[in-house]
């Protein structure tokens, strides 16, 4: 059974995918619990990296019922025109999450918000940063120039981005965030290692992407995003009526608790009162 | 918000192995400010009671005999506090509003843990000066670990038993708002944060650790058990051969109010382990020193507990917790001759520098009772 995702709200399609359409590795998370403390942490296959890479394509993922849920939700994240299939259990529970992405609010024309620009040469190398980037939450747009509004611009094979240290993105990619400053960051997740988030905002008003590759509950999540704002309004697929708790603003950012979630959770928050 | 950099951390570390640059940068978020007599190392600093009875652990079955340990919790808490009766004594720290977190450690359950009859003694005297039951909240991180032991069965209904952490890396059970930040590996989550129970409901803490070694702290005594057990995310502290228990130990044991709000002590020597703590996997390695120390001063006691571990190893033919070569170093084997980390047991000088008791073992007072 094969579901198509239209740019923002989702659709049921049957037949195989579009032979032009790119094929994904399923989302997920891999724990790898046996091998040494260094790189316990588990690795999760994402693919929002390749989605802000060439947003025009259309792509295909091949998922499994209990990977159905967070395909969907990674489509729709980064407002990507997808195909999914799967079986028939898969398709209810497609149908669920389509259901949700139906009642999540219209956010309007909201940019990238992004602490680094990357200028991507379509290199494997390149590739693999951008995908380390967005797995430790390190905010980046791809720009075809350096943006000076942004904190740092990175292009491999620059003086100061050699290629050879991609040959280590884990390191490359550390040596990003020591550069950038966590201080500076404009978004932090706390309290899991499998949540991936992207924000989009103006001036006014920020959206915050929550997506759990893990088959389990996320309990506790503690985010952070640069700003003051007085307003916030959840959705969270599987979890009506959640709110948000220990809700702050201190020090130039904003905090806050979000309780359980499981696939998939939007947050707005806005600075009118 | 209180805030604190420290940045002051690197004149602390005068004395001990490390030197300033390699200790990590931590910032310290918390509302509260320090009790004007906090309660490490509280009314007592430099003052430890030892109690020893070859009678509390049976040498054939390793079964403790509890009229023994309440005997011994009777006379040790009488002689830290100069009181006739027992009751006398408990009500030095406690009153009958209090609601009281004890600390316990499960991490060698189920073999090695916060004896039953001790922590059921303890509840026995709390309950006893007229804390409600429902007053009292036994606490660990671990619920596997902690379910185990088996508490329950050995507590007056009513007592609370918490897990902080249902699935385990969840920070549901945290504050938020209490934490120290740093990043010691480049891992991504760089906050530890406070058990809520701590910040928002108890208003004192018994801490009952064990006598044991620790692959990464040299030993886990009095501060480990209370720093440790008490915030989330700790374990990014070690990575490799290297750890930074150094530091991050004592600098979580002195945040606020589990500092303040700690104000006894009482280590859970009757049984032990010499090498492969915190866990129990290997019998060989543990001991029996049928011994409970009571105090306020964490330092203090844990500066005791270097010499029993150190000796007992020596005994034993075991690397010292002070060895530092790499050559011994062997991750996973659970050999004497070998560690898994380079240990730290300046932990416990460390947390001396952040005021939190007496190192100093000639300055060390200890009172030895023979039950």
């Amino acid at each position: 059974m094969t579901l198509l995702l239209a740019a923002l709200l989702p659709a049921l399609a049957p037949g195989p995918a579009d032979a032009e359409a790119v094929t994904l590795p399923v989302p997920k998370v891999e724990y790898r619990i046996n091998e040494a403390t260094a790189s316990r942490s588990p690795w999760i296959d994402s693919n929002g990296w390749r989605l802000l890479r060439a947003p025009a394509n259309r792509y295909y993922y091949d998922v499994p019922p209990a990977n159905v849920a967070i395909a969907a939700a990674e489509a729709f994240a980064y407002a990507a025109k997808a195909e999914i299939h799967t079986d028939v259990s898969g398709a209810a529970i497609f149908n669920r999450m389509l259901e949700f992405l139906h009642g999540v609010p219209e956010p309007g024309e909201l940019p990238i918000l992004a602490n680094i620009g990357v200028i991507d040469d379509g290199s494997p190398q390149t590739g693999e940063l951008l995908n380390l980037l967005s797995r430790r939450n390190l905010l980046y747009r791809i720009v075809p120039a350096p943006d000076p509004h942004l904190d740092l611009n990175i292009r491999l094979g620059s003086q100061e981005y050699p290629k050879s240290e991609a040959a280590n993105p884990s390191q490359l990619a550390q040596k990003i965030r020591a550069e950038l400053t966590d201080e500076k960051r404009l978004l932090r997740v706390y309290g899991s290692e499998v949540v991936i988030a992207r924000l989009v905002g103006n001036a006014g008003r920020v959206r915050i992407h929550l997506l759990n590759y893990a088959n389990r509950p996320v309990t506790g999540l503690h985010v952070r995003v640069l700003g003051a704002y007085a307003n916030w309004q959840v959705a969270a697929y599987d979890k009506p009526g959640l709110k948000l708790e220990d809700f702050t603003t201190a020090d130039g950012a904003t905090e806050f608790t979000v309780p359980e979630m499981s696939t998939y959770a939007v947050i707005d928050l806005s600075r009118a009162r | 918000m209180h805030r604190r950099d420290f940045l002051q951390l690197a004149t602390v570390a005068g004395a001990c192995a490390a030197t300033p640059t390699d200790l990590p940068k931590y910032k310290v978020v918390s509302r509260f400010t320090p009790s004007p007599n906090p309660g490490m190392p509280g009314p007592f600093p430099g003052k430890a009671v030892r109690v020893h009875s070859e009678k509390s652990v049976d040498d054939a079955n390793h079964r403790i005999d509890a009229p023994t340990v309440k005997e011994m919790l009777s006379r040790g808490m009488c002689s830290l506090t100069g009181a006739k009766k027992e009751q006398e004594a408990w009500a030095h720290f406690f009153d009958a509003k209090d609601v009281v977190g004890i600390k316990v450690n499960c991490s060698g359950a189920p073999k090695i843990f916060s004896a039953r009859e001790v922590v059921g003694g303890i509840v026995d005297n709390l309950i006893a000066i007229g804390i409600p039951a429902g007053n009292i909240h036994l606490y660990e991180r671990f619920p596997d670990q902690l379910t185990s032991v088996r508490y329950d069965r050995y507590l007056p209904a009513g007592v609370n038993i918490f897990a902080a952490e249902i699935t385990r890396g969840s920070v549901a059970s945290y504050d938020p708002n209490t934490y120290v930040e740093t990043n010691f590996f480049g891992e991504e989550d760089t906050r530890s944060n406070m058990i809520r129970l701590v910040t928002e409901r108890f208003t004192k803490i018994i801490n009952v650790p064990n006598m044991k070694d620790h692959g990464a702290a040299g030993v886990t005594g009095c501060l480990k058990n209370i720093a440790y057990g008490s915030f989330s995310n700790v374990a990014r502290s070690h990575n490799r051969e290297k750890t930074n228990t150094l530091s991050f130990i004592g600098t979580l044991a002195d945040v606020e109010p589990l500092r303040s709000r700690t104000v006894l002590q009482i280590m859970d020597g009757l049984r032990g382990v010499w090498h492969g703590g915190p866990f129990s996997e290997n019998p060989d390695f543990r001991f029996y020193p049928k011994t409970i120390v009571f105090g306020t001063d964490p330092v203090a006691i844990d500066r005791l507990l270097l010499d029993v571990i150190e000796n007992k190893r020596k005994a034993e033919g075991a690397i010292s917790i002070w060895d530092r070569s790499m050559a011994n170093i062997k991750p996973g084997v659970l050999d004497k001759r070998y560690g898994s980390f380079i240990r730290e047991p300046g932990h416990i000088e460390f947390a001396s520098k952040l005021g939190l008791g007496v190192y100093d073992i000639n300055r060390i007072a200890v009172t030895g009772i023979e039950v």
